[in-house]
């Protein structure tokens, strides 16, 4: 009765409460499989996130291969924040890790510049994924996603809309 | 949709203002006596008036009376936005000394501001009839007036009224209470599932879609359920049922061994097609994750959350960190009190966040008292 491990799943682990807020908006959005998706307890920083790849997850995502993650982090205006952390993701499991978030320190700054709160992004982005339409994914705190974006779409968005 | 709810003197609250516009689903969390079931039951006095009880008495007790102070009415304002009309009615009771039942000492409805009614004592005016001219009559003080005034039709604003009234959905499930077995029929659920079986039969003999509805949902939470029959016991008396089927193999299952969790994925079931099909609603869960298992939380606080919108709304409390979390802070409400000599204050958690009081992650807090 459970999220079948063995079918393709999606965990999302965010760095912070903003973050989570933003998974709400996301989950709210009736077109998403609610039930492929599973939210983790906040890392605690971005840092803690990639560290808890290695630390926590590991083991089970090798158990489960249908399972995947993605890391909901700040970048704090460091476009390169994902390459230069690329290499504390586990090699044999960086196919099914996925880091994405907002380009600046803190997620409401993009609330403040669209008007619209954290849960209301969450669920414009998933609207915006579900109409294939790239959206509020076009703006510029969250453009800089779009590799991971692409990667998303091919081996994520199949079971998870 | 409910806008606002104004309650003085009734339990723990006092001056109690809750103002909750385009806000579609909202959690209420606090600790134990912090008042957030006191509102259930405040919004459980004007749900029975749309079902027609009218005598005050089947309403409101002495002890309602907030710390005892009778000398005070008990004062009750609701004011709800229903096909673009703003509905007010308000209802102050009062027990003057030496008198043994509660009567009412005012009561009114406007609709768009106008007054529909207004009434003082046992004096009501009908502020318009259809014959254009005002009409005033006598009600025993100890009756409300608003069940006994009669709707000119189906689509006359005082019906609406009360039809959102006394579909208002106030749910605090028992389990151990919630039989399959029905005599009758009802879109009336009482708040502890005592007529389940009822409701299900009201929901699908009249909307027979509905159950396309039900059957979805409890597929995705019960995969291994095969069917739902009802079965006719007597002339008018049917009991409910739940096939299974698994591994080529199959069971059927009174509806009332299965498990407490079960039972409340049949609630929300219903719920869910109820909003559906005579929706909108509005709908008061009582910590709705009460019985299930941590996997299941998160899912059926979201499946209710995206339902209950377009007009619909939830109010849900828990004390569950899985629940908590489903919510934001714009559209989580903390409540808290001092002792219990105080009345219940409510503030957004939005508003904790501004000052600074709250700071990481909610439950840590919430655990550590900090907000509370």
């Amino acid at each position: 009765m459970n999220t079948n491990r063995y079918k393709p799943h999606l965990l999302v682990l965010p760095e912070d409460d903003d973050n989570r807020q933003i998974v709400n908006g996301f989950l709210i959005e009736a077109r998403v499989n609610q039930r492929s998706l599973q939210v983790l307890q906040l890392a605690g920083g971005w840092d803690n996130a990639f560290d808890s790849i290695k630390e926590q997850y590991a083991t089970q995502m090798r158990k489960y291969p249908e399972c995947r993650i993605v890391l909901l982090i700040d970048f704090d205006h460091d476009q390169d924040r994902l390459e230069k952390n690329k290499n504390r993701i586990p090699p044999d499991l960086s196919d099914r890790v996925f880091v994405i978030g907002i380009l600046s320190k803190k997620p409401k700054d993009i609330c403040k510049e669209t008007g619209m709160n954290l849960e209301k992004i969450g669920e414009e982005l998933a609207k915006n994924c579900a109409e294939n339409k790239t959206g509020l994914w076009d703006h510029k705190l969250l453009s800089h996603n779009k590799p991971e974006l692409e990667r998303m779409i091919q081996l994520v968005k199949p079971f998870l809309f | 949709m409910l806008q606002r709810l104004y309650i003085n003197n009734f339990r723990c609250l006092k001056n109690f203002d809750l103002s909750v516009k385009e806000m579609s689903s909202v959690l209420l969390i606090g600790k134990n006596g912090s008042g957030k079931s006191a509102i259930r039951f405040a919004l459980e006095v004007f749900q029975k008036i749309g079902r027609g009880i009218n005598r005050v008495k089947d309403l409101v007790q002495h002890k309602d009376f907030g710390w005892g102070q009778s000398k005070s009415p008990i004062r009750l304002e609701i004011e709800v936005l229903l096909t673009g009309q703003m509905y007010r009615y308000v209802l102050a009771l009062e027990l003057p000394e030496k008198f043994k039942e509660l009567r009412v000492l005012e009561e009114q409805l406007l609709i768009a501001g106008i007054p529909h009614y207004t009434r003082e004592g046992a004096q009501v005016t009908l502020s318009k009839t259809s014959r254009d001219v005002e009409a005033k009559f006598l009600v025993d003080w100890h009756l409300i007036a608003l069940p006994v005034i009669q709707a000119e039709s189906g689509t006359d604003p005082l019906n609406i009224f009360k039809t959102w009234l006394s579909h208002m959905l106030l749910l605090a499930p028992i389990p151990s209470l919630m039989k399959g077995d029905s005599i009758g029929e009802t879109l009336e659920p009482e708040s502890a599932g005592g007529n389940f079986g009822e409701w299900l039969s009201g929901v699908l003999v009249r909307y027979p879609s509905a159950y396309s509805v039900i059957d979805k949902y409890l597929r995705e939470v019960i995969p291994d359920i095969q069917d739902i029959q009802n079965e006719v016991m007597s002339k008018d008396s049917k009991s409910l049922s739940v096939g299974f089927e698994a591994n080529q193999a199959t069971m059927r299952v009174y509806f009332e061994d299965l498990s407490d969790g079960e039972k409340c994925f049949f609630i929300c079931a219903i719920v869910l097609a109820a909003n559906k099909f005579y929706g909108p609603l509005f709908c008061f869960w009582d910590e709705p994750d009460n019985y299930l298992s941590l996997h299941e939380v998160g899912h059926l606080i979201i499946a209710l959350r995206r339902v209950f919108r377009n007009g619909a709304q939830i109010f849900m409390t828990s004390h569950n960190p899985e629940a908590i979390r489903k919510f934001s802070d714009e559209n989580t409400l903390v409540l808290f009190r001092d002792s219990h000599l105080e009345p219940t204050r409510c503030k957004s958690l939005s508003e904790f966040v501004a000052s600074g009081e709250l700071q990481g992650d909610l439950v840590n807090a919430l655990i550590l008292g900090d907000i509370l």
